[in-house]
């Protein structure tokens, strides 16, 4: 998913538009012009509409059939939607992910924020820090996922070693039996991954903060939690709702630690939104049923977004 | 900081004992996000058979590279999977940097009708989410013929990687100075040589965030890869290492799933550290890829 912050931008753009509405002669130069922009967007314009506008709204029309994967299809209104809301696997994915963004969010924000505060001066070692913290995030979920997957091996895996050394845990625990320990599991995985990312966008915010507040809070006698509280806290709101709804989108999205690490058990009981959709068109081969829960993800995940644009271009609450 | 500091007239032996603190402080807090990968890498040269006992001295006194020999030459042959998202990775980013590069030219530099129309569409690419349209994405690519296929997922990628591209590259054009453009035009330069001669040095930036971003997406996508490739021929190296992980032919072998995982690692690390102010720029600019 991908976030933008520059929405004061958009609205310039418009603006130059209905002048040139008009139907007034454009000079030649005025023409050339004309052709050689929409000729340079031309290519990117076609792949989006191709492979993103298209299959957007193919979608939405799938999802108002019985689309078999063979044979002809005729429409059924709202019924795969209305079928929705009585498919237990369904409605269990929406609940368990919307425990897992509930689980992971604060976690990621809190300690993001803490090591936002600990690199985003030009200390020594600072940019060395910053590159270590952001490593996990780097490397991506799926990789990792592979690599917790080994760790978390009854006998073997080097989490049972370490807790069982502990005496937290048994080392023959079998963490993707136990729908508990599984999500703990993850969760500690995201987090420990996910904050690097919290890091690095609110440092960026913390270091368009100008020194010469810090500088006037302090002649005010303002003690370093007082200048956090009300210099740093209250400049750095947008950047809080940017990393906030990055991080909620991406649990909304989460597939992949799920798919590689719990393959959905025990049970059905860590099957993501996302795995829910892909299970069933790749395995049951609904795609009316599949394509319907995907609009309904698209909307969710609309919806955080638009409120995110409209966080980033208000004014501070 | 030191010269601010010193210019406070913080005694300066309290001064290096602070800074000695925080550097203490940040190489724990470094340690815990690089150790875990670090040991994973020393894990990796260990037999298969020593990995899956319980860690111990013993267990690291014959390290090796049995595992990566075996991965990349064995019935496996991680090989081909690596060298396939190899391509699908490069073709990704250059094909994304290409045409995001035009675009951006296009929305920063020229004055036409409907670009502001177009650039909402690119909007509306940011915000549908990839792994909600990969159904009536599959049943297009099959009707392309593309499914299986390198090139359809160089498509894919490019696609979802593009409305970054063009935000990033837009931005770059709209802050080329004016009169640089303008004497281009004086001279009598093409819009073409306009862009590869005169503004190439300014714009070199944007293109590597796009390019990066593009890079350690495809690099390391998953969900799209293993639903639009279901020839083990065509896989690419995660879809790979997940066969590897549900190993039809009995048990898993651990030591190839951790030789595996450090393959995936290592371009991604090597790629951001050489690369990583660009990466910054990106998220600076406010968009970002999750």
């Amino acid at each position: 998913m991908a976030l933008t912050a520059h929405a004061e931008q958009l609205q310039s753009l418009p603006a130059e538009v209905p002048a040139r509405k008009g139907r007034t002669k454009l000079s030649a130069s005025a023409r050339r012009e004309e052709r050689t922009g929409f000729a340079l967007i031309a290519p990117a314009i076609a792949v989006v509409a191709v492979f993103i506008l298209f299959p957007l709204g193919f979608c939405v029309y799938i999802s108002l059939t019985n689309w078999p994967l063979v044979g002809p299809y005729h429409f059924i209104g709202l019924a795969n939607y209305s079928a929705l809301a009585h498919n237990s696997t369904f409605v269990q994915s929406v609940l368990f992910t919307l425990k897992y963004t509930a689980i992971v969010t604060l976690p990621i924000l809190v300690i993001g924020y803490l090591l936002a505060l600990f690199v985003r001066g030009n200390r020594f070692g600072a940019t060395l820090f910053r590159t270590c913290i952001f490593l996990p995030f780097i490397v991506g979920i799926t990789t990792l996922s592979f690599l917790a997957e080994v760790e978390l091996q009854p006998g073997f895996g080097s989490a049972n070693v370490v807790l069982s050394k502990l005496h937290i845990l048994s080392r023959d625990t079998v963490w993707v039996q136990n729908s508990t320990l599984a999500l703990i599991a993850i969760s500690v995985l995201v987090v420990w991954m996910a904050s690097g990312l919290t890091m690095m966008l609110l440092m960026a915010g913390m270091q368009g903060i100008s020194d010469e507040l810090y500088e006037s809070a302090g002649v005010d006698g303002a003690s370093w939690w007082e200048k956090e509280r009300f210099v740093t806290i209250p400049l750095l709101r947008r950047s809080i709702a940017l990393s906030l709804i990055i991080s909620v989108v991406g649990s909304f999205l989460a597939f992949n630690q799920f798919y590689i690490i719990t393959d959905g058990g025990p049970g059905t009981s860590t099957v993501s939104v996302v795995m829910e959709i892909y299970e069933t068109f790749n395995t049951a081969m609904r795609v009316g049923g599949a394509s319907a829960m995907a609009v309904v993800l698209i909307v969710v995940v609309g919806i955080i977004t638009f409120v995110q644009f409209k966080v980033l271009r208000g004014e501070d609450v | 900081m030191s010269s601010s500091t010193a210019a406070l007239g913080a005694p300066p032996r309290r001064r290096r004992s602070g800074g000695s603190l925080y550097f203490t402080a940040g190489i724990l807090i470094s340690a815990v996000f690089v150790l875990p990968l670090a040991w994973e890498v020393l894990r990796s040269f260990q037999p298969a058979s020593a990995i899956i006992s319980p860690p111990s001295l013993k267990s690291f006194s014959h390290l090796g590279v049995s595992n990566y020999r075996q991965l990349l030459t064995g019935q496996d042959d991680i090989l081909r999977n690596v060298v396939n998202s190899l391509i699908v990775a490069i073709a990704t980013s250059l094909l994304t940097s290409i045409v995001a590069t035009l675009a951006g030219y296009g929305f920063g530099r020229f004055r036409f009708r409907g670009s502001g129309i177009a650039f909402a569409v690119v909007l509306v690419g940011f915000m549908v989410p990839f792994q909600a349209v990969l159904t009536p994405l599959f049943l297009e690519l099959h009707y392309l013929h593309l499914l299986n296929s390198l090139i359809g997922l160089a498509l894919f990628y490019t696609a979802f990687n593009l409305p970054f591209g063009v935000y990033v590259m837009r931005n770059t054009f709209l802050q080329v100075p004016r009169e640089l453009v303008d004497a281009a035009k004086v001279d009598g330069a093409s819009t073409m040589s306009t862009l590869t001669r005169v503004l190439r040095a300014i714009v070199m930036p944007g293109i590597a965030t796009t390019f990066l971003y593009a890079f350690l997406f495809a690099w390391t996508e998953f969900l799209g890869a293993l639903t639009f490739v279901t020839n083990g021929a065509t896989y690419t190296l995660p879809v790979a290492l997940s066969n590897v992980e549900t190993n039809t032919y009995g048990s898993v072998n651990y030591g190839y799933l951790v030789a595996g995982a450090v393959i995936a690692m290592i371009p991604c690390i090597i790629v951001y550290v050489a690369l990583q102010r660009y990466y910054v720029r990106g998220l600076v600019s406010g968009a970002v890829k999750g």
